[in-house]
């Protein structure tokens, strides 16, 4: 509200119950009907005023007076935003106990990345439909880009060619992301480790979470693969920092 | 003195990690090196490019394609192979011949016998050697089988390029139960490793046998009730008529092999035109179409797996008692020559080239792969067509990047 000075009525939003305030069309009138003044419309916060409930304790929810605070604009302009001592590391996220409880949900509906480079990804999708539908786990809804995922089973092998598109795959997925390595290939070169063309597993560019071998592993062995996962994203509850974020194996190896 | 710093190679994974990850350019880095290079990178008026690949949900594999709009018309494409590279034929060559089998099977994820069948025909008749009937009727009985998984694979996914998601977890069920009954008599359920120089791995065991039965008994139902909920669906056969029509002056002028070339009406089909193993004696029908475009190639897979069925059928009924592997020692030295192999798989002729030196390892192995005889067509099939169409015509032409790339 104070990005809009001129705004007529109360600062602040309508007060609870308070519903003729706003006939005008000023935010803060439920539903928000479209405003004459639309340039306006859009830097004004919604403020939906909470007409239905009040708490027993007097002080809570700011004792039924507006918040003070209701945009995160203004929010960014104060002092608190300018402490922002919450990036840990190379990580764009903020580690809170939140992330106790997020991670939860984050393990029990795992959203892999349809990218199959060769051979097991036949396996892959072979357990993601009808016989072994991993959907029964909350592993299904194989998106089909990298942005919407979040976790990338990396199921072939992985030429030097592939390896510049895999990464940047893997960089374009948001932060909380895993990888599961699939097949001999990925996880130590496999049959292929004599090659000239391949890389000789995948922890060489990118962090690994979870290694099924095989050549190439049954779908019941993905699927084991997967429930280790979120075993794990459930182990590391709130353990964000210590969290490898380049390729596992070390220099000169 | 000179001394030798230590560059990176430009191949090292490892540079890869102190580059910036931008944007993903379709033009390539270096100035044009043909002519054809140079028509295609140059923008005419309105066209724009778009970047197909490499990881895309429906290109079978990791290709590349950049395709030249206009509007949502492809005006020209340019496909750039290449992300799955393994050199395979090179490690064939620092193989012995026993072990070359295996390194075979990946090139051909989806039917992997037929891989390995060209390969030890080329070596047997390297060797002059005679396989046992019973191993003739194995590997026929175990191919039959893998095609049907194949064509029951490609179902699935030629509808799922043309938007349609149930057919795919229709077709699974189909191939995960052969699979299964492969993997009882071979081991494996994708790369079996089964053919040997001179017969096959293992004999005929109960569980595949009962398996294959419980499965015979159901299958002719079970595939017609598939089809049909393609075969019978409008918007699939009024999307698929017409698309990508290929004639066949330009099937023959491309080399086009397999279901895609008897698509377009030409009888061809390596079992009968050179007949090998024991496929002289079957019973079988080579079903051809005439129209060529999309829906008639599915519609030839569908007949095709038809066949198949007739000919396990004849396989069970004629198998034969006997030894399944010839005698033939661990380590083969085969005389110095060139043999060539050649099959008819769900996709075309597969075909091997190998010289031998005298060694234990052979001198120069060339594998030819359909898949990417066909890739090459999509060139002349996709200009003229929609975006959304890309995807559709590349399916039904049915490649594996594995064998593409090799
Ligand atoms: S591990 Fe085996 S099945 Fe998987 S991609 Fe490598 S060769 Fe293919």
């Amino acid at each position: 509200m104070a990005l809009t000075p001129d705004a007529p009525g109360a600062p602040g939003g309508a007060a609870p119950g308070d519903v003729t305030a706003g006939a005008s069309g000023q935010a803060g009138t439920m539903p928000v009907a479209m405003p004459a003044d639309s340039s306006r419309a859009l830097t004004e916060a919604i403020v939906v005023p909470n007409s239905l409930w009040t708490s027993a304790n007097p002080i809570a929810y700011n004792g039924g007076r507006p918040a003070e605070i209701t945009h995160l604009r203004e929010w960014a302009q104060t002092e608190d935003a300018r402490r922002d001592n919450a990036r840990w590391g190379a990580l764009e996220v903020i580690p809170t106990k939140a992330d106790y409880v997020l991670d939860l949900i984050r393990a029990n509906s795992l959203w892999p990345l349809l990218s199959g480079l060769a051979c097991c990804a036949i396996e892959m999708m072979s357990a993601a439909t009808s016989k072994n539908d991993m959907d029964r786990w909350g592993m299904f809804p194989f998106r089909a880009s990298p942005r919407q995922a979040d976790v990338l089973i990396v199921a072939g092998t992985l030429t030097t060619k592939m390896s510049g598109p895999l990464l940047r795959l893997w960089e374009q997925m948001p932060e909380p992301k895993w990888c599961v390595a699939m097949g001999d290939c990925t996880v130590s070169g496999g049959r292929y480790k004599r090659s000239y063309s391949t890389v000789e597993g995948i922890d060489r560019i990118m962090p690994v979470d979870v290694y099924v071998p095989g050549c190439p592993p049954r779908p019941e062995g993905l699927i084991f693969g997967m429930m280790k996962l979120q075993q794990l994203v459930k182990d590391r509850r709130g353990h964000w920092p210590e969290r490898m974020v380049g390729p596992n194996v070390p220099d000169g190896v | 003195m000179v001394t030798h710093s230590r560059q990176p190679s430009a191949d090292d994974p490892r540079v890869l990690l102190d580059q910036e990850i931008g944007v993903f350019e379709p033009v390539p880095p270096y100035p044009p090196r043909t002519e054809r290079e140079a028509e295609f990178y140059t923008l005419g008026d309105g066209e724009m490019f778009v970047n197909m690949g490499p990881q895309h949900p429906s290109t079978h594999g990791v290709l590349r394609i950049v395709l030249k709009l206009n509007g949502e018309q492809v005006v020209d494409l340019d496909p750039v192979l290449g992300y799955l590279h393994r050199g395979v034929e090179k490690i064939c060559e620092n193989s012995d011949y026993h072990h070359i089998v295996n390194q075979l099977d990946p090139l051909e994820y989806i039917s992997s016998l037929f891989m390995e069948w060209p390969y030890v025909q080329a070596a047997e008749k390297l060797l002059d050697l005679e396989v046992p009937r019973r191993a003739e009727y194995i590997r026929v009985l175990s191919g039959e089988l893998n095609r049907i998984a194949s064509h029951a694979l490609f179902m699935g996914w030629f509808a799922l390029d043309l938007g349609g998601l149930t057919p795919i977890l229709w077709s699974f069920i189909e191939r995960d139960e052969i699979v299964e009954m492969l993997g009882a008599l071979t081991g494996a359920r994708m790369l079996f490793n089964y053919f040997r120089i001179g017969g096959v791995n293992g004999d005929l065991n109960h569980e595949f046998m009962s398996r294959l039965g419980s499965w015979m008994s159901r299958a002719a139902t079970q595939i017609e009730a598939n089809t049909k909920l393609l075969n019978e669906n409008e918007i699939f056969v009024r999307r698929a008529r017409g698309l990508g029509r290929m004639d066949r002056e330009m099937a023959l002028r491309m080399c086009v092999t397999g279901p895609n070339l008897r698509a377009t009406g030409v009888p061809f089909d390596v079992r009968r035109a050179h007949p090998y193993s024991i496929y002289p004696e079957l019973d079988f029908d080579v079903p051809t179409r005439t129209e060529g475009d999309s829906l008639a190639r599915y519609l030839l897979r569908v007949d095709e797996v038809k066949q198949s069925l007739r000919i396990i059928d004849q396989c069970l009924h004629q198998m034969p008692d006997g030894p399944i592997m010839a005698r033939i020692p661990r380590l083969i030295r085969p005389r110095p020559g060139r043999a060539y192999g050649a099959v008819e798989s769900p996709r075309g002729q597969y075909t091997m080239y190998m010289i031998s030196d005298g060694t234990d390892q052979p001198f120069r192995l060339r594998i030819h792969d359909p898949s990417f005889v066909h890739l090459g067509s999509v060139g002349r099939l996709v200009p003229g067509n929609l975006v959304a169409d890309t995807m559709a015509i590349m399916a039904s032409l049915d490649p594996v990047m594995g064998g593409v790339d090799k």
